[in-house]
């Protein structure tokens, strides 16, 4: 087994996912009429209008921290850039010819930078959004066409996140749950972070 | 059933404020003391318990002053931005006779309806934490009485009636103010929030800024895409996100580290 993430990293992408769930539920049901019942599920409009913004927040903070952590690891590198060209190949289980990916493919670390900027959009509008009684008309006119638009983007990036964690890609789910995954993987999805890795334990090992 | 109105000839007001004192009795709302803002107005804005406000707007032309009294209050939109902003089933209702009225028990408290509305009438109450605004009296329309500021009117400034009739009635009015000598009266009934049922005349219809009035209001465009165009856009993404991932699945199935082994 090869560890792949820490319990700190773990703990604060779980903080982030359970907030990012209750966020994007309660949304939705302040988003269209049609989904107001998931608003009765979670304790009615008033509960949700109330803690919509807290989750949301705690949701902020916590990827904020995961930020912190992770972004120089999130660089693009040239080997990236190939990568990308391939992606639809990618898509297609066909990795032929792919460069291989360090840590995070060119895919993981778009995704980190695009699920950022859009979590730093959804905090600027939603705390516009919160006080509407005091914030400055024009503000909240903006906020009310950037949260949803923001939110959109974030909910269609964790779908596809969700399904090539759970789905799309075997064994990588116990690498956030249990933090670690098998040296197959490594070396199938994530080579030179898998030869690096192995470098570092062989020397250890000596 | 047919649409009701409210029809306000501005020049037969004389800032007597007996129909902001009508509507607070009325609708049994506590006056709280505010801020004095160096005119003759009570307010100087519409409050979560103060509904209906007489504007004192202070008008300068040519050297005179003059005051253009006028009755500020929710103008009930045929096409209301409170009620597309509203994401709470029930909370803002149009009723059969046409009255815009806020059900609180629906209400999530929100504010997006503050946003939505192109008059900046609904207000958010601190200790409740939902939003008022003037009812029409649909508690006294319901059983044939007129909204409580048009029965404590003294000058007839103030009437109650069908829309249709209403609006005749302001043309009516209108040209009787031209006659008059008022070259620029006319009718204020915006037709960018499909005509309103609180309907004006004005003495000069040209320029309803000077009575506090915005010129050609609609439902903010940030509104309207955020509720239409978006939405869709929103709905696109979601379902096909998911329904995309899952046919994948089915034609590609997931990625078998097996298949990589041999490099």
């Amino acid at each position: 087994m090869i560890d792949r993430f820490n319990i700190k990293e773990r703990f604060i992408h779980w903080m982030v996912a359970i907030c990012f769930i209750y966020a994007a539920l309660s949304g939705l049901a302040m988003w269209s009429r049609h989904l107001f019942w998931i608003a009765t599920v979670l304790g009615g409009g008033e509960t949700v209008r109330a803690l919509h913004p807290w989750g949301g927040t705690i949701f902020a903070l916590a990827l904020g921290f995961m930020f912190r952590n992770w972004a120089s690891q999130m660089k693009l590198d040239s080997d990236d850039k190939v990568w990308l060209k391939m992606s639809h190949r990618y898509a297609m289980n066909d990795e032929a010819g792919a460069p291989p990916s360090g840590k995070y493919n060119a895919g993981q670390k778009i995704l980190f930078w695009m699920q950022s900027a859009f979590t730093l959009l959804l905090f600027i509008s939603g705390m516009i959004l919160w006080f509407p009684e005091i914030m400055p008309r024009t503000l909240r006119l903006g906020a009310v066409l950037l949260h949803p638009l923001a939110a959109i983007g974030s909910i269609g990036g964790i779908i596809l996140h969700i399904y090539m964690s759970a789905f799309a890609v075997p064994g990588s789910l116990r690498a956030m749950t249990r933090g670690s995954v098998t040296p197959d993987w490594a070396k199938a999805h994530h080579r030179k972070w898998f030869q690096q890795t192995t470098k570092i334990e062989d020397e250890r090992a000596r | 059933m047919q649409t009701v109105a409210k029809l306000i000839d501005t020049s037969l007001c004389i800032g007597c404020k007996a129909c902001e004192v009508a509507c607070q009795e009325w609708n049994d709302q506590e006056f709280t003391l505010g801020t004095f803002g160096g005119t003759y107005q009570t307010k100087p804005e519409l409050e979560h318990n103060f509904w209906n406000l007489i504007k004192f707007n202070e008008y300068e032309t040519a050297g005179q002053l003059s005051w253009l009294m006028m009755k500020y209050q929710c103008m009930h939109c045929q096409d209301a931005g409170c009620m597309k902003a509203c994401p709470a089933p029930g909370a803002i209702v149009r009723l059969d006779n046409g009255t815009v009225d806020f059900n609180h028990d629906n209400c999530i408290g929100c504010g997006y309806c503050i946003t939505g509305c192109p008059f900046d009438v609904p207000r958010l109450s601190p200790t409740t934490k939902k939003v008022y605004k003037c009812t029409l009296c649909s508690d006294r329309t319901a059983v044939g009485l007129e909204p409580a500021c048009i029965k404590t009117c003294p000058t007839n400034c103030l009437t109650f009636g069908t829309r249709t009739d209403l609006l005749r009635k302001a043309e009516d009015r209108a040209v009787e103010l031209q006659a008059d000598g008022s070259t620029h009266a006319g009718v204020y009934n915006p037709q960018g929030v499909g005509g309103t049922n609180v309907i004006y005349v004005l003495k000069d219809a040209s320029n309803p800024e000077s009575y506090g009035l915005p010129k050609d209001p609609t439902i903010p465009w940030t509104v309207s895409l955020w509720k239409g165009p978006v939405k869709l856009l929103g709905s696109v993404i979601f379902l096909g996100g998911i329904l995309g991932t899952f046919f994948h699945y089915i034609r590609f199935g997931p990625k078998l580290k097996e298949e990589h082994r041999d490099d």
